[in-house]
């Protein structure tokens, strides 16, 4: 079957409950991207434009439904003072978090038109919007507070403090709340619309209770806010979060992103209340066969498409950025013979 | 919000800036059809640019509040018409006839009437060719009005709900849409199909007629008025049999409340046309004409939205503030833009719409409301603009002309639009008191410095003839 709709009007149906054509189909292909242009990924996050030239060569590659401007989590904390290494062709690494060497009370909220990579997002925002922003969702990936705030301080040191000094952790949250509002402020203005990523909250991570206390409050204020300018909101949460699924809807999220945990039960308990995006293993992608991948995929579209509120199929993490091309277009011709609605 | 900020046209960035102070009870507190859940509309621009209105970012808009909700409401009107299908409502499509055939499925309750051809405005704001391009695999080429891009809309079924009747009009109508609306039946679609008489005034050939005039005194054949209730009780059967059934009452009920639209309407136009200085741009007042046709698919928040409109410009006005320069260059607009840029372009030359001939003048007009309810829509639609002779279209604007409030005329004309080619040159005619500037409304993204420096001439040649 033929596709009807572009993506642009195939996500706007979702997000109005209504069924499009065929299932979104929106594996996080990120700096991934990057391969698909033979660019060193160093070249990918210090340049707005490479970083939007190579999503859109996986557009155009893969047929999916969307641009994804991304390369790793530590973006904000990187513009709140943490150093960050740049390999000639591996993500960023960190360095040293702001934190090792002063007070929260002594980090600013970072000017996203000026400070760090921040700059580089929005560019890259501009160019796809200019380019394909008629047909495609720009979607631009903004790490929640409690990732945030991790990225910025000593993360055994961080942890324990969430259990000794919680009072020192609720004030980094506050302020990665505050830099996190800023960056999406100017992402919306760019014409991106933001997907708060949270890895580090997850349960691989943290506990449930710890989640509760240090991590939905603030994801949830960053949704409210979204929520002003009347945005559906993305919420991405890698890893286990099974011993959370309870608590995702406080989240007010619209939709929400899932990785390590059972469909049946992700549409069992959220389906009532978000739109469901997921979650096929990464690993298994990079490392799979192609007809692995394409039964595999085949079967977890067919179980989720029904989703009450609608479904979006994607993996449940990032495309490692060495996944065989062949193996990303077995996931999306899967996901597109399946995921058909009309007709 | 009103009192603090002095009125400015601004930008999609500052709008995001003044956005940021808003109290979150004032978003909450503006719904359409009262819902909580999904009714919110209160949002800037920057929120239609994320999901594809990529125009917004060139465009300057009026500064207050309610133009704030005005553009938040118009933005999510697709969105609307989907809730009111989800809802229970029945969505039913209204075409051609801009403005007489909405007042009547507005008498049913459960009921939301919508035009499908206003998509033809789509491809500009959102800066593109998909609607157009799939217009032409479908059939439509590129030589037709840019109302082709109603067609890909049918197709695709992601701009409206699919509506559970279809009236159309034909005759005294725009051609290119009617041919789009067959190749919209041609799809599968069942189209009930109205006829509009094709002139209301036909003494010069045909004697055989009794007369009379509109509540505007334009002559009309009393066949004609005849003919249209008949049309219309047709329009009344097809909607009792989806719809619960609407007592007469409520007809009378809807002319009343879309009286109380158009005058509130006429309000605003006399306003922002005659204060000194102009307190509110061109491009929201082409939003606030148009939404005379249906409301928007929801009257009742519109007219409240227009009521905070009056009230803004009011006191604009009486304060002696406004949006554009004192001395800016009246002008008077016909033929609707499907461009909104071209607005903007005007007003940033210096100049000031102050009087528009949209081709609805059958939208403008109140609706009799002392004699019976068919007749007095039959009555209303005989002063359309497309009806009569040209110079009856734009008697309006030649009134301003002949009375010096207008100091130069544009006429935007649209590609594939014939009564636009055979028209200009008439009304060029009728007006050649002041000077006419023709514009041919480009495809989207096709506006070119040269066109912006016809437009700067045009300017500057009435700036030295009105100094």
């Amino acid at each position: 079957m033929h596709d009807i709709l572009t993506p642009r009007e195939r996500f706007g149906l979702l997000v109005i409950d209504e069924r499009p054509d065929r299932c979104n189909i929106m594996p996080l292909i990120t700096s991934h991207a990057a391969t698909l242009k033979d660019m060193k990924l160093k070249d990918y996050y210090t340049n707005g434009e490479n970083m939007a030239r190579a999503q859109i060569a996986a557009l155009e590659t893969y047929g999916h439904d969307a641009i994804s401007i991304f390369s790793e989590v530590g973006i904000i904390a990187e513009a709140m003072g943490s150093e960050f290494e740049y390999p000639e062709n591996d993500l960023p690494v960190q360095r040293m978090p702001a934190l090792m060497n002063r007070d929260i009370e002594d980090i600013i909220v970072p000017d996203a038109q000026q400070h760090a990579r921040l700059p580089v997002y929005l560019e890259a925002i501009e160019y796809a919007y200019d380019a394909v922003g008629d047909r495609f969702p720009i979607l631009a990936y903004v790490p929640a507070p409690f990732t945030t705030g991790m990225m910025l301080s000593d993360p055994n040191k961080f942890l324990m403090q969430t259990i000794r000094e919680p009072e020192s952790i609720i004030k980094i949250m506050e302020k990665s709340l505050a830099a996190a509002i800023e960056f999406c402020y100017h992402i919306i203005n760019s014409g991106g619309l933001p997907v708060i990523v949270d890895p580090l909250a997850s349960s691989s991570v943290i506990s449930p209770r710890a989640y509760m206390q240090f991590a939905l409050p603030y994801e949830r204020q960053l949704i409210d806010f979204l929520h002003r300018y009347d945005l559906d909101v993305i919420l991405h949460i890698c890893g286990d979060t099974k011993p959370i699924l309870d608590l995702l809807p406080q989240t007010r999220a619209d939709l929400i992103s899932i990785d390590k945990v059972s469909m049946t039960d992700a549409i069992t308990k959220l389906s009532a209340h978000m739109r469901i995006i997921g979650n096929y293993d990464t690993s298994k992608l990079a490392f799979g066969t192609r007809d692995i991948i394409s039964n595999e995929v085949t079967q977890l579209v067919k179980r989720s498409i029904h989703s009450r509120k609608g479904y979006i199929a994607a993996t449940g993490c990032e495309v490692p950025v060495q996944t065989p091309k062949e193996n990303v277009m077995a996931f999306i011709n899967a996901a597109r013979e399946a995921g058909w609605y009309w007709g | 919000m009103r009192d603090e900020i002095a009125p400015k046209k601004i930008g999609l960035a500052d709008w995001s800036t003044q956005f940021r102070e808003l109290d979150d009870s004032l978003i909450k507190k503006y719904r359409y059809y009262g819902n909580s859940e999904w009714g919110i509309y209160l949002s800037p621009p920057a929120t239609f640019m994320v999901y594809g209105a990529r125009e917004l970012r060139k465009l300057k808009f009026d500064n207050s509040l309610a133009a704030l909700r005005l553009w938040g409401f118009t933005f999510t009107e697709g969105e609307r018409l989907f809730r009111a299908k989800q809802s229970g409502k029945h969505v039913i499509a209204t075409m051609g006839d801009l403005g007489t055939v909405p007042v009547i499925v507005m008498a049913f309750p459960d009921c939301v009437p919508f035009y499908p051809d206003c998509t033809w405005w789509t491809p500009f704001f959102n800066e593109s060719t998909v609607l157009l391009d799939k217009a032409g695999e479908l059939g439509a080429p590129e030589a037709s009005c840019f109302v082709r891009s109603t067609l890909a809309a049918f197709h695709k079924m992601a701009y409206f709900p699919k509506p559970e009747l279809l009236f159309a009009s034909t005759g005294a109508s725009c051609d290119d849409y009617s041919c789009i609306m067959q190749m919209v039946e041609d799809m599968g679609y069942e189209l009930t199909w109205l006829e509009m008489p094709y002139r209301r005034d036909h003494s010069d050939y045909y004697i055989g007629d009794d007369y009379a005039a509109t509540n505007q005194g334009l002559k009309y054949a009393k066949r004609f008025e005849s003919y249209l209730i008949e049309e219309y009780k047709r329009v009344w059967q097809k909607m009792q049999k989806i719809s619960r059934t609407s007592e007469p009452a409520q007809l009378i009920e809807s002319i009343r409340k879309n009286n109380r639209l158009r005058r509130l309407v006429v309000k605003i136009k006399d306003v922002v046309y005659n204060a000194p200085i102009a307190p509110l741009p061109g491009l929201e007042m082409m939003v606030i004409e148009f939404g005379n046709l249906y409301g928007y698919a929801d009257i009742d928040e519109w007219l409240d939205i227009l009521e905070m409109v009056y009230e803004t410009i009011d006191h604009r006005a009486q304060k002696g503030i406004g949006v554009l320069e004192r001395d800016a260059i009246p002008i008077a607009w016909v033929t609707p833009t499907a461009d909104p840029q071209l607005l903007n372009i005007i007003e940033d030359q210096g100049g000031r719409v102050v009087a528009t001939e949209y081709v609805i003048n059958q939208a403008l007009v109140e609706i009799e409301e002392d004699i019976e309810p068919f007749s007095a829509l039959a009555r209303s639609f005989l002063n359309a603009s497309l009806i009569g002779s040209t110079a009856d279209r734009i008697r309006r604007i030649t009134e301003a002309v002949n009375t010096g409030r207008v100091a130069g005329v544009i006429i935007t004309n649209m590609l594939g639009c014939s009564h636009c080619a055979m028209e200009t040159r008439i009304i060029e005619k009728e007006l050649e008191k002041v000077p006419v500037l023709a514009i041919d409304v480009p495809a989207p993204l096709g506006i070119t410095e040269q066109l912006r420096t016809r437009v700067a001439a045009f300017m500057e040649m009435l700036k030295c003839t009105t100094s």
